[in-house]
């Protein structure tokens, strides 16, 4: 090969490197821009005067005569567009049968999609769930439905190869020349005078425990959930693998047993967390029986037994890491071994302990599969410290897939679900930052 | 002066102690040692635990159904009266979601250890490593909601256009690059220099169009393709890929940095490019510590529930044809985690310990790579402190 | 019992032969000096199947100042090590013979080596502080040896340091981090924190080999003062520190204690070929 060829091998060999390194940090800001920046939409966003009708009966929060005031004056608005709707329905009275019918299907649609937007009508019986009492909370969600008011969605089914197609039809036009037309340009041109929007910092959806599965309030239970599971498996997991890790630095002597203990530990590492999952059940619950059913307590024992690898292995490192001398000069000094380890080597080897420690934390934190079976439940209120040892818990990572998922309107909340994923996700990102500059401070202090 | 503290009476018996004192002293260091120990060994026996409750629970479902159904048979309806529990589909569901991952993270791990290791200068790298950490610690379940929220209708609403571009970005670079190097190649054995360099440019042009009308041809294919759902094995795989990359990144870079100094300055001295240095010494050198780092970063892919439960649409099938990346699967993690809720109520079926057997399978796959992976890294320890 | 019929074994006039063989012809006379504290009787240290030390039987004599000097491997350091027994240390370590400290066998059976360590005090090549505060570097000794009481903390911290000549320069920040003194300061804070259990033989392992010039005079100046007031081994890699510190030396060679004889004797006048050479620097 001529030696152009080799450089411009070797050029594009460094720029396929590079490009890689730049495809994970783009891939990175993929992740994470638009959870950070939906998610923060789930505290600051543009809310109407249902969301603080919502937060005043709901929570007993706000200023109630300024509220008192807005409702006034956004029912003044919307008295005309209910005006409409008792002219109409006097107008469907007199229409021949077969008019009636269609016009009456329509009808209902538009009927529908206002009670959406404004909450109930008036005539309307009281609903049963909470998320029907309130018309839209949020400006953009009352956007959308203001253009399911405004249009109907086809399907245009007519080519067979490619997938259906979606296109709107105007519902004005549908109803021409009956007196509800003149309703659509009157909602479209008022829009913000009947339901006043305002740029709102809800606080709460860090602090509110949540209203009707999560339509409304915010996701306190599910970061306390979070919190219990994640500190209750350190409580467990640190301890053991702190003194696990001195066994293995200080006391372990080579040998057939000392291998075997130590492919344990990497065999614990390498298991899927699911399996932990099953483990969980099978063992705590079933076997131990340390619950009745899902626990607290068995979620964080489970937890505990996944990230306990880590933690001997941090441990481990940062106690590998403290110098000889100083146990040389502790022993010197008529120091016993198990007083040199704990005045001498473990406050030495204490920050990188705890670095360790912290990053097994944001996993705990993180990590679904092992509670499905053993903590998590989808709906329920934050649990007192008390009932750790018998009751399950809502958990940020559960919560997540579960409204995602499974919830019945999962497109709905949308907003509720990115704000828990950013909350999740800047739980783990800040613990894991903290140890990152721990460990670099560590390093510092340690080259002088 | 000495001993302010003792005469000269305790001077001789300073450090020697009663017989009764000394074996108590033994005594007291035997037992805080085993206390130790037991700790330690803590770690052993929930390992057994693990094996021996999951396998307690997996073999009733092979009393009951035997081996055959499960491994053959891609029917899957345990919720039926009677159930069928053919895991064939779910099985190669997993299978090809991990080699879809393994193929985009490998290559992408790998080539990124290289340039940390290698190529980018110590200071850049110092803010690379916590990136990548970062993006370890992002937990799966966000990852999910990425794939299922925001990934998914874009692949349903985009899917070809994003395919052709994927193609053109990714493909034509090396495609262009592989032209220069064939060209080069073929006419290296011409010995006259003007007729070698007519040669040359005439070879490079006629590949050029060649390369040109190929890659347009299948852009214009992935142009064309309808993605019927989002959530498919494709999908799965790129975000299982990112899952595991860090750790191909980070254990690979541990292989490559361990490789010496001396073997790359060596290289540098008989006058190879870095390039040629890499592939053709350090590579070689460090090839079982990627090895192992392929290994965990595989496994990782295979045993995540989260991505796969909430992305590749959990349908029980092999898709049509076998390679179809762009249909929806179901794989072992993600029908544990899916099935455990309704069999739970019902232990003792089948339909409950079928779901063990599915656990003692990844347990064991995950058990014999983690041997395996483990012996590579001691072995190549042990060739490059030989060396 | 078996200890007393070893100490007797060595018989008084050859006891005295010796003796008068390490003493130094020309320097201060030290009281209570002259009787052996620490004797190795055919003594050996294995790692594994590696002897280490050969067969040392060798006097140290009581409050003087004894250098070990050899090549690089030739076992004095081990030598050092074994006397507080820091070669524990190392799982594949045994020992042969005796290896006696006030008539009492340092390996035997009923040996503490924690109270061992706290009569044998040791200083290592490289400083090695505590990263703690100066006063609890020097006070980790005391309080592990039960002294609690804040007073008499402070007054054995101050002794240590004005002993190891380090009080003036340090009085003012005993709270700051050990770690922010220079190398100097750090050795002698070291020799400081041993002599504040106050033992009664001082191991020094190449204390000056990490230092420079300066600091080493200075750590010099501090064996001098010392000496008298306890027993001092140092191994040394530098001849000139020898003669110029030491009252008697020990040449070791590949483990075996080849030549041990009073300083200025070893140095002017030495009895085996090898020591000539090797002082003369014909190898090293």
């Amino acid at each position: 090969m001529n030696i152009g060829t080799r450089k411009i091998l070797d050029r594009s060999f460094t720029a396929v490197g590079i490009g890689s390194i730049i495809v994970m940090a783009v891939a990175l800001m993929i992740v994470v821009v638009p959870i950070i920046t939906n998610g923060i939409g789930a505290v600051f966003f543009t809310g109407t005067v249902e969301h603080r009708k919502m937060l005043f009966s709901e929570f007993k929060r706000g200023d109630s005569e300024k509220l008192s005031s807005e409702v006034a004056s956004s029912d003044r608005y919307r008295a005309k567009v209910y005006g409409m709707l008792t002219d109409f329905e006097a107008e469907l009275e007199t229409m021949a049968p077969e008019k009636k019918v269609e016009y009456k299907a329509k009808y209902a649609e538009v009927r529908a999609a206002l009670q959406a937007l404004f909450g109930p009508l008036p005539g309307d019986p009281e609903p049963m769930l909470t998320r029907f009492k309130y018309g839209q909370t949020r400006w953009e969600k009352a956007e959308e439905k203001l253009h399911d008011l405004l249009y109907e969605t086809k399907w245009d089914n007519s080519n067979p190869d490619v997938m259906a197609k979606e296109y709107f039809v105007s519902r004005a036009i549908g109803f021409q020349g009956t007196s509800l037309v003149k309703l659509f340009p009157y909602v479209k041109d008022n829009m913000e005078k009947l339901l006043l929007p305002e740029f709102t910092f809800y606080w709460g959806f860090i602090t509110d425990s949540s209203v009707d599965s999560h339509f409304f309030g915010g996701i306190w239970p599910e970061i306390q959930g979070t919190f219990f599971l994640a500190v209750g498996a350190m409580l467990f997991a640190f301890p053991l693998g702190v003194v696990a890790a001195v066994y293995f630095t200080e006391y372990a002597r080579p040998g057939f047993l000392n291998s075997m203990l130590r492919s344990a530990n990497s065999t614990l590492a390498g298991v899927p967390s699911i399996v932990f999952g099953m483990f969980g059940l099978a063992f705590f619950i079933n076997t131990l029986k340390v619950s009745e059913s899902k626990s607290v307590i068995a979620g964080a024992l489970t937890l505990a037994i996944m990230i306990l690898p880590t933690i001997i292995r941090a441990a481990e490192e940062a106690i590998l890491a403290v110098p000889k001398t100083y146990r040389e000069a502790s022993l010197s000094l008529g120091s016993s071994k198990w007083n040199t380890i704990a005045t001498v080597i473990l406050p030495a080897a204490l920050p990188g302990i705890i670095t360790g420690g912290i990053i097994s934390l944001g996993r705990a934190a993180g990590e679904t599969a092992p509670i499905i079976f053993t903590a998590a439940v989808s709906v329920g209120s934050a649990i007192g410290l008390a009932d750790v040892l018998t009751s399950p818990t809502p958990a940020l990572s559960w919560n997540i897939y579960n409204l995602a998922s499974e919830h019945e309107a999962a497109a709905q909340i949308r907003h509720v679900q990115y704000g828990m994923v950013l909350a999740l996700v800047s739980i783990v990102l800040m613990l894991n930052l903290s140890a990152i500059v721990l460990r670099a401070r560590i390093s510092k202090k340690l080259k002088g | 002066m000495a001993g302010e503290s003792g005469g000269e009476c305790n001077r001789t018996n300073a450090f020697v102690v009663s017989a009764r004192k000394r074996t108590m002293q033994k005594v007291a260091k035997k037992a805080g040692e085993s206390m130790l120990f037991a700790v330690a060994s803590f770690v052993a026996v929930i390992v057994l635990f693990i094996f021996y409750f999951v396998a307690r629970d997996a073999f009733p479902f092979f009393q009951i159904r035997g081996f055959t159904e499960f491994f053959t048979s891609s029917n899957w309806y345990p919720a039926d009266d009677p159930g069928e529990f053919g895991a064939l589909a779910i099985i190669y569901g997993s299978l090809m979601v991990t080699l879809g991952s393994a193929l985009i993270a490998v290559p992408m791990g790998v080539a990124a250890a290289i340039c940390l290791s290698d190529i980018l200068p110590f200071s850049i790298r110092q803010y690379a490593k916590p990136v990548i950490e970062m993006l370890a610690a992002i937990p799966s379940v966000a990852f999910g909601f990425f794939a299922l929220v925001v990934l998914a209708p874009l692949l349903q609403n985009n899917g070809g256009p994003m395919l052709m571009w994927a193609w053109w970005i990714l493909v034509s670079p090396f495609v262009l690059l592989a032209v220069i190097v064939l060209s080069d190649l073929l006419t290296a054995k011409i010995i006259e220099p003007k007729r070698r360099q007519q040669m040359h440019i005439f070879l490079l042009i006629l590949f050029s169009f060649l390369s040109i009308f190929l890659l347009f041809k299948v852009g214009t294919v992935l142009y064309g393709i309808q993605i019927l759902t989002g959530t498919n094995a494709l999908n799965v795989s790129i975000i299982l890929s990112f899952m595991a990359l860090p750790t191909i990144v980070s254990v690979s870079e541990d292989a490559l940095q361990a490789v010496g100094r001396d073997i790359r300055e060596g290289s540098y001295a008989l006058g190879a490019t870095r390039a040629e240095t890499i592939l053709k010494t350090v590579l070689p050198a460090g090839s079982s510590g990627i090895l192992a780092a392929v290994i965990l970063g595989i496994m990782r892919a295979l045993g995540e529930t989260m991505v796969v439960w909430m992305a590749s649409g959990n349908s029980s099938q092999i898709p049509e044809p076998w390679f179809n990346y762009l249909q929806s699967i179901r794989t072992l993690t993600a029908t544990i985690a899916g099935d455990m809720g309704e069999a739970d109520q019902v232990t003792g079926s089948a339909r409950f310990h079928v779901l063990f057997a599915m656990g003692l399978l990844l347990l064991i796959i995950s058990f014999v790579s983690n041997l395996i992976s483990e012996r590579i890294v001691v072995r190549q320890r042990k060739i490059l402190s030989g060396q | 019992m078996t200890m007393d019929a070893r100490e007797s074994s060595g018989s008084a006039p050859a006891q005295k032969a010796t003796r008068d063989m390490y003493l130094p012809p020309e320097r201060k006379k030290i009281a209570d000096g002259g009787t052996a504290h620490i004797s190795a009787k055919e003594f050996s240290v294995y790692y594994g199947e590696f002897e280490a030390v050969k067969r040392v039987s060798a006097d140290i004599l009581s409050k003087y100042v004894t250098a070990i000097i050899g090549p690089s491997g030739c076992g004095k350091s081990t030598f050092l090590r074994a006397i507080n027994r820091m070669n524990d240390l190392i799982p594949s370590c045994h020992t042969t013979g005796a290896l006696l400290f006030d008539g009492q066998d340092i390996y035997g059976k009923f040996t503490d080596e924690v109270l061992l360590r706290k009569k044998v005090g040791m200083v290592f090549q490289k400083p090695n502080p505590f990263p703690k505060s100066i006063f609890d570097n020097i006070a980790y000794g005391p309080r592990l040896h039960g002294v609690n009481d804040k007073k008499k903390l402070m007054e054995i911290v101050e002794r240590s340091l004005k002993k190891a000549a380090i009080w003036d320069e340090v009085c003012d920040r005993l709270d700051k981090n050990a770690l922010g003194l220079s190398g100097g300061q750090q050795q002698r804070l070291c020799v400081a924190r041993t002599l504040a259990v106050e033992p009664e033989v001082l191991l020094l392992d190449e204390p000056t080999s990490a230092l420079d010039p300066k600091a080493t005079a200075k750590i010099e100046d501090l064996i001098q003062e010392l000496r008298g007031s306890y027993t001092i081994m140092i191994v040394t890699h530098n001849m000139q520190q020898a003669s110029r510190v030491s009252d008697s030396t020990m040449f070791f060679y590949e483990g075996v204690l080849v030549e041990h004889a009073s300083t200025a004797q070893l140095f002017t006048n030495p009895k085996d070929p090898m020591t000539e050479d090797y002082i003369t620097g014909r190898f090293s």
